[in-house]
């Protein structure tokens, strides 16, 4: 099936329902009268959609939807493909299946993502995979790829996951981690890592070490280049050979915490 | 049949089911990865005396790799899924794991899997951490050159073990040869090894024993310093010289084209006669026709 915006929403829009599940499973009448929240009033998909019906198996939704929240909420299996800029919520509690985002989002991608993976092809906001505010937990699984920037509190919180980030990252990226890894490619914020249980940091860009974190050594990480050829095999973000074959300060941290997460700082 | 002038004798070879995996190791260079693969292979050319029967399959290029480095692809195989999953972990964590630089992966994408790095990851007492990549999880255990990087599963599949043919000739010296030539063209085909110390085994067996402790026992109908006083000797006249290549493959496919190369190539002058051993189909459910292979 194909959604296409015809109509900019004047507010924020929630539409949970767009998702691979539900869209295929109906005939294009039916989706035309699912409801959609913009703003406060409930309104029919076909206010703001066009849908066609293309044959393919997935999911594909074209056009400026950067107002509309929640795209692929509880997803767990299938494939949804957009062209255009995404609202907030992108694949809230998301347990498996694939989205694709030719494009940017907004704050909040993927709370509560327990497995799946999403791959942003520009920039994402804040928060992403965040835990709630008031939850110690936030995204246990799944994979991630923003190939542009992003900004504060990445993966805050977060457990599993693996979250790769082509370029910036804001300040507090990974604070309060369970487990899990992020690799980031570009400039880094501020307390990178502050509060981190478990969990890997991975950095190519220098970053300012907070003082609770000890320096174990200089190594080549095997896992790395596991996870370095993975990314290239998949993914547009330039590797470069420099960075795949080179050496990373080893830190061990928080000591607020329990020490046993790590940092990796690529030592150029 | 004639091959050249090598007869192949209308016969077939037996092999019976095993269980194999496929693993992947991995290191800095070639020079430490093979260091590992031979290691893991060592003392592993038959299930009768070495509990498994192991080989290297293929050298691998970085871009064949899971983790862009040099490697090797090895086969292990045993005849249960159990004593697979305890040769595996004795092997990678005694051979892979304590030599230098290396990491070790599943060759295998099956949905029968065994529980290894997950096993060896205790050696990290307490200080190993696991990671997810594409649904796979990892192990990194910290050794004393940074860490060492194991898959947690390692995929495994019913194979096919005791794939064989048999070269006779006048002297040691041609029969060699013949043995050279044929294994290094079953070399390259892929899932398949001999187990055998360079392929070859001058001492095939056959099942049983006059001895009641003996699972197994010289196959005397192919020894020629015997033939003279052995009644139902297999040894032809004008032949002084009997040398086997055992195959085990991860399919029957990969046995089949292994002996089918192995013999053409095999059959030359100087080779008089190839042919196959086989129990009445009393040992194994695989048969591979000699002349069905060479057509």
């Amino acid at each position: 099936m194909k959604l296409k915006l015809h109509t900019q929403p004047e507010v924020p829009t929630e539409a949970e329902c767009i998702t691979p599940a539900i869209i295929n499973s109906l005939k294009v009448k039916e989706i035309e009268k699912l409801k959609i929240y913009h703003g406060n009033r409930e309104v029919n998909l076909a206010d703001f959609f066009s849908v066609s019906n293309n044959k393919a198996t997935s999911l594909e939704v074209e056009g400026d939807i950067h107002q509309i929240k929640y795209l692929g909420a509880n997803m767990a299996d299938g494939e949804m493909f957009i062209e255009g800029d995404v609202g907030q919520h992108l694949g809230s509690a998301m347990s498996g299946g694939f989205i694709k985002v030719n494009g940017s989002t907004g704050d909040w991608i993927a709370p509560e993502m327990s497995g799946g993976r999403i791959h942003i092809a520009g920039n994402s906001g804040h928060c992403v995979a965040c835990a709630y505010r008031g939850a110690s937990k936030g995204v246990s699984g799944g994979e991630i790829i923003i190939e542009g920037n992003v900004k504060n509190e990445l993966g805050h919180g977060m457990a599993n996951a693996t979250i790769v980030v082509g370029g910036k990252c804001g300040d507090f990226t990974g604070v309060n981690m369970n487990s899990g890894t992020i690799l980031t490619f570009g400039e880094m914020g501020i307390r990178t890592g502050a509060g981190m249980k478990r969990g890997t940091i991975i950095c190519k860009d220098n970053i300012e070490i907070l003082p609770t974190f000890s320096y174990d050594c200089l190594y080549s990480p095997v896992y790395l280049k596991l996870l370095l050829k993975y990314l290239k095999d998949n993914t547009q973000i330039k590797i470069d050979k420099e960075f795949t074959e080179g050496s990373f300060h080893r830190w061990s941290g928080d000591a607020i915490e329990m020490n046993r997460g790590e940092l990796l700082v690529f030592s150029a | 049949m004639k091959i050249n002038n090598t007869e192949i004798v209308d016969t077939y070879a037996e092999a019976f089911s095993m269980w194999s995996a496929k693993v992947i190791i991995t290191a800095e260079n070639d020079y430490w990865a093979e260091g590992a693969a031979r290691a893991m292979t060592g003392m592993a050319t038959s299930v009768i005396g070495c509990k498994c029967e192991a080989g290297i399959d293929m050298k691998l290029t970085p871009e064949d790799t899971p983790d862009g480095r040099p490697g090797y692809s090895i086969l292990l195989f045993t005849m249960d899924k159990e004593s697979l999953g305890k040769r595996l972990i004795e092997r990678i964590g005694q051979c892979v794991m304590t030599c230098p630089t290396t990491a070790c992966f599943s060759g295998f994408n099956t949905d029968d899997t065994i529980n290894v790095g997950g096993a060896l990851r205790y050696f990290g007492d307490g200080h190993q951490i696991g990671k997810k990549i594409n649904n796979e999880r990892y192990w990194r255990i910290p050794v004393f050159d940074g860490e060492f990087i194991i898959q947690e599963s390692f995929g495994v599949k019913e194979s096919v073990g005791g794939g064989n043919f048999y070269i006779l000739g006048n002297n040691v010296s041609e029969c060699l040869d013949a043995c050279y030539d044929a294994v290094k063209v079953m070399k390259r085909v892929e899932n398949v090894i001999m187990p055998f110390p360079k392929g070859v085994v001058r001492s095939g067996s056959k099942v049983g024993s006059k001895y009641k402790a003996l699972i197994a026992s010289t196959n005397h109908i192919y020894c020629p310093t015997i033939k003279g006083v052995v009644k139902d000797s297999a040894v032809p006249e004008n032949v002084n010289v009997c040398y086997e290549i055992v195959v085990d493959g991860a399919d029957e496919k990969a046995v089949a084209k292994a002996m089918s190369v192995g013999m053409q190539a095999a059959a030359k002058d100087g080779v008089t006669q190839i042919t196959a051993g086989n129990f009445g189909g009393k040992l194994g459910k695989y048969k591979f026709f000699l002349k069905d292979l060479v057509k």
